[in-house]
């Protein structure tokens, strides 16, 4: 029941953020676009390049649907609204999130395009930017839960939320975040404009909506984890829990798909550099800083 | 306990038909993810024997090593698209011999091993994570520091071999620059 619960809103999340993202490039909020634009994709002819490598080509946007879901099966939208509460959540987020990669590079090699593998190997140097950045924070996260289930961890923030106890790992984690989730200025799978669409550049018809699809999935899902590990998750006053997750998640998933799109992109060797020089270095700080207080003042 | 079985048996014969497709393929980047499939099936193996924390890590880390190596895979090899039915195997008479002795070695190993009695009940996959946690920072410290420290002087030295190469490229965007 709860399985049936949480993929409907996924679906609906889902939908909400294609409208948010249309609004934040476009300018315009309409509520039936993404709708229509499916529809189109649906009726279009897939189209498979010469010399492909076919099964990379097919099996991408599904491994990358199949990653976003098993990341958001762990993620809980309310007390016992959860696919799987596991013992080690924040570790399988991490696991089903690794094979975002995976599923690039696939999508990437497949079509046999210049544009699209470029963009899949980019991703890889993106990676390692951010790959320790997504794990680190999420270590202090569950040094105060003293737990890796996802649902103990939303319930240690009852007292605070971890985004005021640990506001230098939430940064980190929502900037790694969007670098996971390849949203502007951290883009470089797709690169608008300089790729001529990247990873999308080869793919039509239904496989660019399931490529589509499954990217606003991860999107939500890297939204999801935010809440989780750094607001409080389903907590709140007066409203119920579920509308606190809806709320939280839409409104950050919609600060991520916005705030970065006035920014330059950033290449990866610089983003790399960044990641490594400055971001290592704090996250680090932070699993001590966390450490320290989680010993002194217990909350 | 035998729909157990039958994940576990179907998971080793993953990993193994993998494990074999790294050979038969001629494309690079085929081969390095058909062995990061065969080592999730290894993950999923871990999950199955409900050690949750060790299929996880397992899972997590190939897909990250294993695409690594995919681009080093492609970076030097002459025809990494296998477009040209390069052969994956070679050097096959010693390799078939190596093959074939580890295979008896391991299948020794398993069949002659006093693995003690099979366990019936298994903690809880969170006590499991906090025992190996202990484990770890306890009698297993000074190894895995020293793994880890290893590890690291690797990096370090192969950062250090690499130096040269940046040198030239942060000269090339200088005139570039210019």
């Amino acid at each position: 029941m709860s399985i049936l619960v949480v993929l409907l809103s996924l679906a609906a999340g889902a939908y909400a953020l294609a409208v948010i993202e249309r609004w934040a490039v476009h300018g315009h909020l309409s509520l039936t676009g993404p709708a229509w634009a499916a529809l189109a994709l649906l009726g279009r002819e897939s189209l498979l390049a010469r010399k492909s490598d076919r099964l990379f080509f097919e099996l991408g946007p599904v491994l990358l649907l199949v990653a976003g879901l098993m990341a958001v099966a762990v993620i809980p939208l309310a007390p016992g609204l959860i696919i799987t509460d596991l013992a080690t959540g924040a570790l399988f987020l991490n696991a089903a999130l690794a094979y975002v990669l995976v599923a690039l590079i696939m999508a990437g090699w497949g079509p046999n395009g210049a544009y699209a593998m470029i963009a899949g190997w980019r991703f890889l140097g993106q990676f390692i930017a951010y790959a320790m950045l997504i794990v680190m924070p999420i270590t202090a996260v569950a040094m105060r839960a003293e737990s890796l289930s996802t649902v103990e961890i939303v319930a240690s923030q009852e007292q605070l939320w971890n985004v005021l106890y640990q506001p230098m790992g939430f940064i980190l984690f929502v900037v790694a975040a969007m670098g996971l989730a390849w949203l502007p200025p951290l883009d470089l799978p797709d690169a608008t404009g300089e790729l001529a669409g990247g990873v999308e550049a080869e793919y039509t018809g239904v496989r660019l909506a399931v490529l589509r699809l499954a990217r606003m999935v991860i999107i939500l899902a890297l939204a999801g984890a935010t809440v989780t590990f750094y607001l409080g998750g389903w907590l709140g006053p007066w409203l119920p829990p579920w509308a606190w997750s809806a709320i939280k998640i839409l409104v950050v998933a919609a600060a991520m798909l916005s705030v970065g799109r006035y920014m330059p992109r950033i290449r990866e060797a610089r983003y790399l550099a960044l990641s490594w020089k400055l971001g290592i270095s704090l996250a680090l700080a932070n699993i001590f800083v966390v450490g320290v207080i989680a010993l002194v003042v217990p909350i | 306990m035998t729909v157990q079985m039958i994940f576990l048996a179907f998971f080793g014969g993953a990993a193994v038909w993998f494990g074999v497709v790294v050979f038969r393929t001629h494309s690079m980047v085929r081969s390095a993810l058909a062995l990061l499939f065969s080592q999730t099936a290894i993950g999923a193996m871990f999950l199955v024997m409900q050690a949750e924390f060790l299929g996880v890590l397992q899972i997590m880390m190939m897909a990250t090593e294993m695409s690594i190596m995919a681009i080093f895979m492609v970076m030097f090899m002459m025809d990494p698209g296998g477009l040209g039915g390069m052969d994956m195997s070679h050097q096959k008479r010693f390799s078939i011999g190596a093959g074939v002795s580890a295979a008896v070695v391991a299948i020794a190993v398993a069949l002659l091993s006093d693995w003690g009695p099979a366990a019936e009940q298994v903690v809880d996959a969170e006590a499991q994570t906090r025992a190996l946690g202990m484990e770890l920072l306890g009698r297993s410290m000074m190894i895995f520091e020293t793994a880890g420290i290893t590890i690291l002087t690797a990096m370090i030295a192969a950062t250090a071999v690499a130096i040269p190469v940046q040198n030239l490229s942060s000269k090339d965007d200088k005139e570039a620059s210019e």
